[in-house]
């Protein structure tokens, strides 16, 4: 009896162990990258991250398998402090936060335990293209009516320090001068959305991937109109709508939008390694992300749920981050106050 | 006649035998987790969206829809049989369903809850039916103000929940709004009571409150009593028709309550986890001789099981009409819109070619045809599952206590809330002894959060203007009727009654004034008032914004916990109430409780304690071979067949299958790094 028992006992102990046992000369043979997300399940951080997971491990030599875990909490500040302090830098672990989180770093938000230079970045799938969106029934259907408009302009927000819709937001309206009352504490954009169409609020200002997908139908019956955009380049969709930092009328207003928005909007959704990562699998990792971002069944993946593609490379992504760091310590103290106050 | 033909074309659409077998498999994905407790819903949900990806639209919702629409069901019996609730969002089923089980009622309550969750879902599908042409205009006319008035309707519901004792139910509902408030404030984003953990900073998480809350305080009760969940012989499991004849018997209430579950759950934020027990309450509310509620009163068990299944008909109209996801499930379901590249919206009420209200007929079908399966089903083999209350506890025990620590992992795979489940295990198992209500506490910790957000946005949206709206008016004039009324109703009970009543009531009072008394009624309640006046000191630097509602709660609150202290030190003791059949039937002796008491304590404990240090693939067979062998008495062939199979299907199913990342313990990691 007592042998029978040893002998289950002794599996049980041994199953988990030895199936992590692989070839050494092949790295990822048989091995499982886990994809940490800061994020809940079906949101759109997941969602992209999902799709990749899908795709990625074929462009990796010894085809692991990809696995994503939702680690939720603080707007994803959990998933980026866990990554940078607690997963193992060896190549298995890679994270998925907001890259709004950098900008926190540089102006002191509380709980971030990271120092945003030293992870190691493999690539973003997409940088976010801020658009503001109205109402036709709130009468600003353009820039100019919204900045000749006599009361505040009723707009949607999350929570202070979210990088869209708040400080996307609080940036226009210290930068440019519009008239804007930020209404925040709505439960995600979806919330936002439907608040604007009751007639509530005005509109709201996130990413055009996003407002173009869910709010469509009033996109297309011009229910609902884009006003305003910003991003370094126009987008292809968007011609004639109205960059904000041409709006801008100061060094310092265009300074802000650049690194508030602009910079913010490129670094969003990087994906990350936990710094000490051995440099040949970093090498490895931002390859097969890279292919990754242009295998064609993953486009078609991406197509179907309505996800664009437009790759940051990681020298973008590292030149943004470092501009960060590098902000006179006026400007810092400014959009502290403007974003947090 | 377009819509005919859609509501057509979606029925053919889920008969399409990929997506039946689809369905059939979401059902019994939902069906196991459903009863298995710990295990919910949402967790199951997002477990299961990867697989998604190469299906169809119709096929993918018929298998998620599907098996979501059945955990509600299925999660019910657990709660009936157990006293545990299967899903988070049957924990109001127990109140009446369990005292059921134990006054040896167990089928009658069984039929009860399985024809009212049916009634409850095909409410729902017709409810999303009809819904469809005139859904958006209604929702439209709500804004915040009006979703205010709700959630301030919603908590004066806390005074039906309150059982015998309003005062203790209401500084209850006081505590439970109090704890919504920990976490960053949505306004001004200041930290509220997080104690500079990060894992505060959203508040903490309903389902390890729900499960901690019950599954906790049962098991050490089971353990206590030292018998199987039954007390009472089930040798015929009588009653299944007699359960399900009083599904008709109160139809009215039925009804109503699955009306409930439909309409409210509209509301953004508002899930299953609230309507049930607003069902509940209107339950007891509107039931005249309400004394047996609570003890195992069948119309106890038929409003929260309709309504807990009614729900999704509410919370898919919101999420459909306009992709606004109305509870944790949903935020899910859209996740799984957007993989599928369909985006909800207008598009969805409209038929073939133009939109997809194919699409969104199909829902109601699976939604109404997996519950007419599964309740089947569940008729079928009531007889086995009814069994499985009279398997020893000694073999139960473990296999919950397992369940409950997974369970609250796997829904964020947060370690912490590992904890969350322990410490509120622990409160809710002093709160029964004290004989504290606990369904106000979760009232109070749902609606919290939602009426503080859209109180603020009421006021930036409005200024004061939004109370003169006339949604707001009738709002305010439901809610005051339901104030008024039951006092004036009551008053006039008492006159009627009072005539026979003065002279037994004075001698009870002559006796029970015996000077002051600290007993552990007057600690708790002392430790209540203290821990509510540390917060209230605590949100001093809070400011105005964030201050507000811990200060309008937290002050009442507190002086309603001093008068609650007062009647404990100084007022005469309460004559018990009425014993239920099950309490009489089993009597252990003083002694041999504590004995046990303390050593369940010490058992709940050290599961986690060994989850902690060896992580679950190791500490689930340590620490269930030594439970059955050590506070169990087992034999060995019993032992290691329980053992084992846990261990397989924790290891097969949650690390192999799904991956989820349990993680490695304490002492297992210390171990790998020493070599």
């Amino acid at each position: 009896m007592l042998k029978i028992l040893s002998c289950l006992l002794m599996t049980a102990l041994l199953l988990p162990s030895s199936i992590s046992a692989a070839a050494a000369d092949n790295y990822y043979q048989g091995k499982t990258i886990r994809i940490v997300v800061g994020f809940s399940a079906g949101g759109g951080f997941d969602t992209y991250a999902r799709a990749i997971a899908r795709h990625m491990g074929k462009h990796i030599p010894g085809q692991p398998a990809i696995v994503v875990e939702n680690m939720t909490g603080a707007g994803s500040l959990i998933a980026a402090n866990h990554v940078y302090n607690v997963a193992k830098p060896d190549g298995l672990t890679i994270g998925h936060f907001i890259g709004g989180l950098f900008l926190g770093q540089v102006l002191g938000q509380k709980g971030v335990q990271f120092d945003a230079r030293k992870f190691e970045f493999i690539g973003a799938p997409i940088t976010d293209h801020v658009v503001c969106a109205m109402t036709k029934a709130s009468g600003i259907t353009s820039v100019e009516k919204w900045l000749a408009s006599k009361t505040p302009v009723k707009m949607g927000g999350i929570a202070p320090g979210t990088s869209t819709p708040d400080n996307a937001t609080r940036i226009f309206k210290a930068a440019l001068g519009l008239p804007i009352q930020l209404v925040t504490g709505y439960k995600g954009t979806a919330n936002v959305r439907l608040a604007a169409e009751s007639g509530e609020i005005a509109g709201g200002c996130w990413g055009w991937d996003s407002v173009k997908t869910t709010w469509r139908k009033a996109i297309e019956s011009g229910d609902a109109v884009v006003v305003l955009q910003a991003n370094r380049k126009n987008h292809p969709e968007l011609p004639q709508i109205p960059q904000a930092i041409k709006l801008a009328k100061t060094e310092d207003a265009r300074r802000i939008i650049d690194v508030g928005i602009h910079a913010d909007s490129d670094i969003i959704r990087t994906y990350t390694l936990p710094p000490g990562t051995p440099k040949e699998r970093v090498q490895t990792l931002r390859k097969a992300f890279d292919d990754t971002l242009k295998d064609a069944e993953f486009l078609a993946d991406a197509k179907k749920s309505n996800l664009s593609v437009v790759p940051v490379s990681v020298e973008e992504i590292e030149r943004d981050i470092n501009a960060l760091f590098k902000l006179d310590p006026g400007l810092v103290a400014k959009l502290k106050d403007l974003l947090y106050n | 006649m377009e819509m005919f033909s859609a509501l057509i074309s979606g029925l053919i659409q889920v008969f399409n035998w990929s997506t039946f077998s689809l369905m059939m498999i979401g059902i019994a994905v939902g069906f196991v987790v459903g009863i298995l407790p710990g295990l919910g819903g949402p967790t199951a949900m997002a477990l299961m969206l990867p697989f998604i990806f190469k299906m169809s639209a119709v096929e993918a919702f018929a298998f998620l829809l599907g098996m979501t629409a059945v955990t509600a069901t299925t999660g019910d019996i657990t709660s009936v049989l157990f006293g545990v609730p299967g899903e988070p969002t049957t924990a109001s089923t127990i109140v009446d369903g369990h005292a059921m089980a134990r006054n040896g009622e167990a089928g009658r309550a069984l039929g009860a809850v399985l024809m009212s969750s049916l009634v409850g879902a095909v409410f729902a599908g017709v409810a999303l039916a009809i819904a469809v042409p005139i859904v958006r205009p209604i929702v439209l006319s709500f804004g915040s103000p009006e979703f205010f008035m709700l959630s301030l309707l919603g908590i004066t519901f806390v005074a039906s929940l309150s059982g015998e004792d309003q005062l203790k139910g209401i500084i209850s509902g006081g505590i439970g709004l109090m704890l919504a408030t920990i976490g960053l404030d949505p306004i001004a984003g200041i930290q509220r009571y997080t104690f500079g953990q990060l894992f505060l900073w959203d508040g903490i998480g309903l389902v390890p409150i729900t499960i901690g809350f019950y599954a906790i305080p049962e098991t050490i009760e089971l353990a206590v009593l030292g018998t199987s969940i039954s007390t009472q012989k089930v040798e015929k499991l009588g009653g299944v028709m007699e359960g399900v004849k009083d599904t008709f018997r109160h139809w009215g209430l039925v009804i109503r309550c699955s009306a409930i579950g439909t309409f409210t759950a509209i509301i953004p934020g508002m899930g299953a986890a609230t309507t049930q027990w607003l069902a509940y309450a209107h339950a007891v509310q509107s039931s005249p001789n309400k004394e047996r509620f609570g003890k195992g009163d069948v119309r106890g068990v038929l409003g929260p099981g309709a309504a807990n299944n009614s729900t999704l008909g509410g919370s898919l109209i919101t999420t459909i009409a306009f992709g606004v996801p109305a509870s944790v499930i949903m935020a899910i379901l859209l996740g799984a819109f957007i993989i599928q590249g369909i985006v909800p919206g207008p598009d969805m009420l409209l038929p073939p070619p133009k939109g997809k209200l194919d699409l969104t007929f199909s829902f109601v079908w699976v939604i109404i045809i997996s519950n007419i399966i599964t309740v089947a089903i569940c008729f079928l083999f009531l007889k086995q599952l009814a069994r499985v209350t009279q398997v020893r506890g000694a073999i139960i025990i473990p296999i919950i206590l397992v369940l409950i620590y997974l369970g609250a992992f796997a829904e964020k795979n947060a370690f912490q809330d590992m904890l969350v489940v322990l410490f509120f295990g622990g409160l809710g198992w002093i709160m029964v002894k004290m004989e504290w209500p606990r369904p106000p506490v979760l009232l109070g910790l749902v609606l919290g959060p939602l009426a503080e957000n859209r109180l603020f946005l009421s006021t930036d949206n409005y200024g004061a203007a939004w109370l003169g709206r006339p949604g707001v008016l009738v709002i305010f004039a439901v809610t005051l009727i339901g104030i008024v009324y039951p006092i004036i109703k009551k008053k006039r009970e008492e006159r009627e009654k009072s005539a026979s009543e003065t002279q037994a009531q004075a001698a009870v009072e002559r006796a029970g004034h015996g000077g002051v008394r600290f007993g552990s009624a007057a600690l708790f309640t002392a430790v209540v008032a203290i821990v509510l006046a540390l917060a209230l000191f605590q949100s001093r630097n809070f400011g105005p914004r964030a201050g507000l509602f811990p200060w309008a709660i937290g002050i009442p609150t507190l002086l309603l916990a001093l008068v609650q202290l007062g009647k404990d030190t100084l007022g005469r003791a309460k004559p018990k109430g009425a014993l239920a059949a099950w309490e009489v039937a089993v009597a252990v002796p003083p002694a041999v409780a504590r004995r046990r008491t303390v050593s369940i304590l010490i058992w709940t404990i050290g599961f986690f304690i060994a989850i902690w240090l060896l992580g679950f693939s190791y500490s689930i067979p340590v620490a269930m071979l030594l439970y059955l062998k050590l506070a169990g008495k087992e034999k060995w062939p019993m032992t290691i067949a329980v053992t084992f199979f846990t261990w397989l299907f924790v290891y097969a199913l949650f690390e192999r299958t799904l991956s989820i990342p349990f993680p490695e313990g304490l002492l297992v990691s210390l171990i790998k790094g020493g070599q």
